[in-house]
């Protein structure tokens, strides 16, 4: 396993560089956001551990530019800068993790394994309908080649959607594959996951059929495949 | 404060405008009043003239004997009719007057002329003098007199008109009561257009009022309206003011951040250290370096709360804040499974900063998600036109009451156990207190803790 690790501080770039090979990992070490950004490009990581405070180009935006140079290596950020403000701002830039300093080795050390097994095993069949693709083993959606933020309950809602698309859809059904449990939630639930799907998909891929639910389609113009 | 004073600024102006309105309005009447009589008299006066001019020009003189005319004025000859004449002459060798001839209706009495009056009369022969007298019943009269020679007649003659002046002087008191009665209105009527010009005219502060109102409660940036150009100058001050104090609030803000953020690399260096040299010194190390942790977090926070006091609200929308932080944190919690459901009006908004409420909701949430089996859930509501509210629960093992209070204070550590911030709560309460707000404890339906927080909305 070849991980990339971008620190600036030289003690803590050091001690992270032992523990990391004592873990049995082989570590490059990069200093600033530039060299970061181009062993990131060319050099082929299992994953990256990512320091935010960097000379020359920040974290965030080295992580940015690998994302948009379509570089999916798993990253963790790891940051002095600990507010959700922050996290919410890597974790958009396309990071998988985030560790606060100051930490414990072993917690990282911990991170970084969880990053590796859920990274392990891609290519797995998506399921698409028109520009809209879904990855059902990485849980990750896309329109037209950009992720979607989706939470889990979002998730479940459009997958269930798109593996029954082109048919309408009863709002009891959905309920039912929404919630495991039957929790006693307000009638309209179905009608808040729609919006917020619509929100954030485009609002003409969902259609609402009057009194019988709701109708997953491609765009006109959009191929199924 | 501004009620006060600006009672008092339409008070000052609104008595000011009285007090002048008083003064112009009251010389006004005097001088109106004085006017009339005047008029009044001067006409009164004219009719008698004319009387003596009659008597002068009718006055005959036989054999030395001087005979007045025959008047037709049914006044003069009924008894005590109030208007009366007389014809006197000046005996040689000066003393009183002799009457000569009489009104009938002066009936037994005489007319006298006061002593001043009648050596005026000899020092301006000729002349037509004017004066007051009183008359029979003492009733108040006013006579004009003429001291004049007949041809034929030895001696100087005198000849006197009088008539009762009260109609008059009735005449001018009931001119001066309407004069009064309508400089009153006048005046009433002139404080009350004051009072709707310095209402009217003060509309744009109040309005001015009104939008730094706004500003304060956070449901304006700055002042957005078109003043006259007397207070278009404070609007323009106020909108520096507020961008300077925000600027001041950001740069204090970055500044504490930067400090606190450059010391938590050493204390990375330091832990890894400490852990990899077991023993007492590690020990030491690790405990201390954990309180500094602490401090420097703890301070961080008090930073920014002392900032927020300063800073003028601003209305942040809760629901795409919830979106994000419900995807960061399952990402966050991917290997264990956790699922945020989470509800929220489009409508709502927080009264404070964005980052402040990520900070509030999101330590609240990833507690939640620390804690929870796998099942959180958040739902913001707005309570009340002031406040909104953000319940979490979660399904994990919850706490027992009589720790809900400590769970809140600061270095109480409840998830030691789990990797991470052990001052989520405490943090969320400080916030929280800063905004007005609070944070309390409870049971949740799902079976774990219930965290309630209470905070600050902007309406509309």
């Amino acid at each position: 396993m070849r991980i990339l690790l971008v620190e600036d501080d030289p003690d803590l770039s050091r001690q992270l560089k032992l523990a990391l090979g004592d873990a049995g990992y082989a570590v490059d070490h990069a200093a600033d956001g530039e060299e970061a950004q181009f062993l990131g490009e060319t050099e082929p990581y299992d994953a990256v551990v990512l320091d935010l405070g960097l000379p020359k180009v920040d974290g965030v935006s080295v992580l940015e530019r690998w994302r948009r140079g379509n570089v999916a290596t798993p990253v963790l950020i790891l940051t002095a800068r600990g507010s959700w403000n922050e996290k919410v701002a890597g974790f958009d830039a396309g990071a998988d993790d985030y560790l606060t300093k100051p930490f414990h080795t072993e917690e990282l050390l911990a991170r970084l394994r969880a990053l590796l097994r859920r990274s392990s095993g891609h290519a797995s069949p998506t399921l698409s309908c028109g520009g809209l693709r879904l990855d059902p083993r990485a849980a990750r959606a896309s329109v037209n080649g950009e992720p979607l933020r989706l939470t889990s309950l979002e998730y479940r809602l459009l997958h269930y959607m798109m593996m029954h698309q082109g048919r309408v859809i009863g709002r009891t059904e959905l309920v039912e594959h929404l919630y495991d449990q039957d929790f006693d939630r307000d009638s309209n639930t179905i009608e808040v996951f729609i919006g917020r799907l619509r929100k954030k998909l485009g609002s003409d891929r969902i259609e609402t059929v009057r009194g019988l639910g709701y109708r997953l389609t491609p765009l006109e113009g959009e191929t199924s495949e | 404060m501004w009620d006060l004073s600006k009672r008092s600024l339409v008070r000052r102006l609104v008595l000011l405008a009285a007090a002048w309105n008083l003064v112009v309005l009251v010389l006004a009447g005097v001088f109106l009043t004085a006017q009339f009589r005047d008029a009044a008299i001067r006409r009164f006066d004219q009719s008698l003239a004319v009387l003596t001019d009659d008597l002068y020009a009718g006055s005959t003189v036989e054999d030395g004997v001087l005979k007045a005319p025959v008047l037709t004025d049914i006044r003069a000859t009924r008894a005590y009719s109030g208007r009366y004449w007389t014809i006197f002459d000046q005996p040689a060798g000066g003393g009183g007057l002799n009457v000569v001839e009489r009104s009938r209706s002066l009936f037994d009495s005489d007319l006298t002329i006061p002593v001043e009056q009648s050596e005026r009369l000899m020092s301006e022969p000729g002349k037509t003098l004017y004066f007051d007298l009183k008359g029979p019943q003492n009733r108040p009269l006013r006579a004009a007199a003429l001291l004049a020679r007949l041809p034929g007649y030895p001696r100087p003659v005198v000849f006197i008109a009088a008539e009762d002046r009260s109609p008059i002087d009735a005449d001018a008191d009931r001119f001066g009561r309407i004069t009064s009665l309508a400089l009153v209105i006048l005046g009433v009527g002139l404080i009350a257009a004051v009072v709707v010009q310095v209402r009217v005219g003060l509309l744009p502060l109040f309005r001015l009022r009104r939008e730094v109102a706004s500003v304060r409660r956070g449901k304006a940036e700055k002042l957005e309206g078109t003043y006259p150009e007397e207070l278009a100058p404070l609007a323009v001050e106020l909108n520096a003011l507020l961008t300077h104090n925000q600027e001041v609030v950001e740069r204090q803000r970055t500044h504490v951040g930067n400090l606190a953020h450059a010391l938590k690399t050493p204390l990375s260096v330091m832990l890894t250290e400490a852990g990899q040299r077991p023993g007492a010194l590690a020990e030491v190390v690790e405990r201390q370096a954990q309180t500094m942790r602490e401090q420097v977090d703890h301070h961080l926070r008090r930073a920014r709360a002392a900032a927020r006091s300063q800073t003028s609200g601003e209305r942040t929308p809760v629901e795409p804040i919830m979106d994000e932080l419900a995807v960061t944190l399952e990402r966050i919690f991917q290997d264990k499974g956790v699922e945020i459901d989470w509800r929220c009006p489009e409508d709502l908004c927080f009264q404070g900063e964005r980052q402040d409420f990520m900070e509030l909701a999101g330590n609240v949430m990833e507690n939640a998600g620390k804690w929870c089996k796998g099942k959180v859930r958040a739902e913001a509501v707005a309570s009340s036109p002031e406040r909104m509210t953000l319940t979490v629960d979660d399904d994990g093992p919850g706490l027992p009451p009589d720790r809900w209070s400590d769970a809140l204070k600061r270095g109480q550590r409840m998830d030691e156990h789990t990797p991470g911030s052990g001052l989520g709560l405490s943090i969320v309460d400080e916030l929280a207190r800063a905004y007005g707000g609070s944070v309390t404890l409870g049971a949740s339906p799902l079976g774990g803790l219930r965290v309630t927080l209470v905070l600050p909305r902007s309406e509309g």
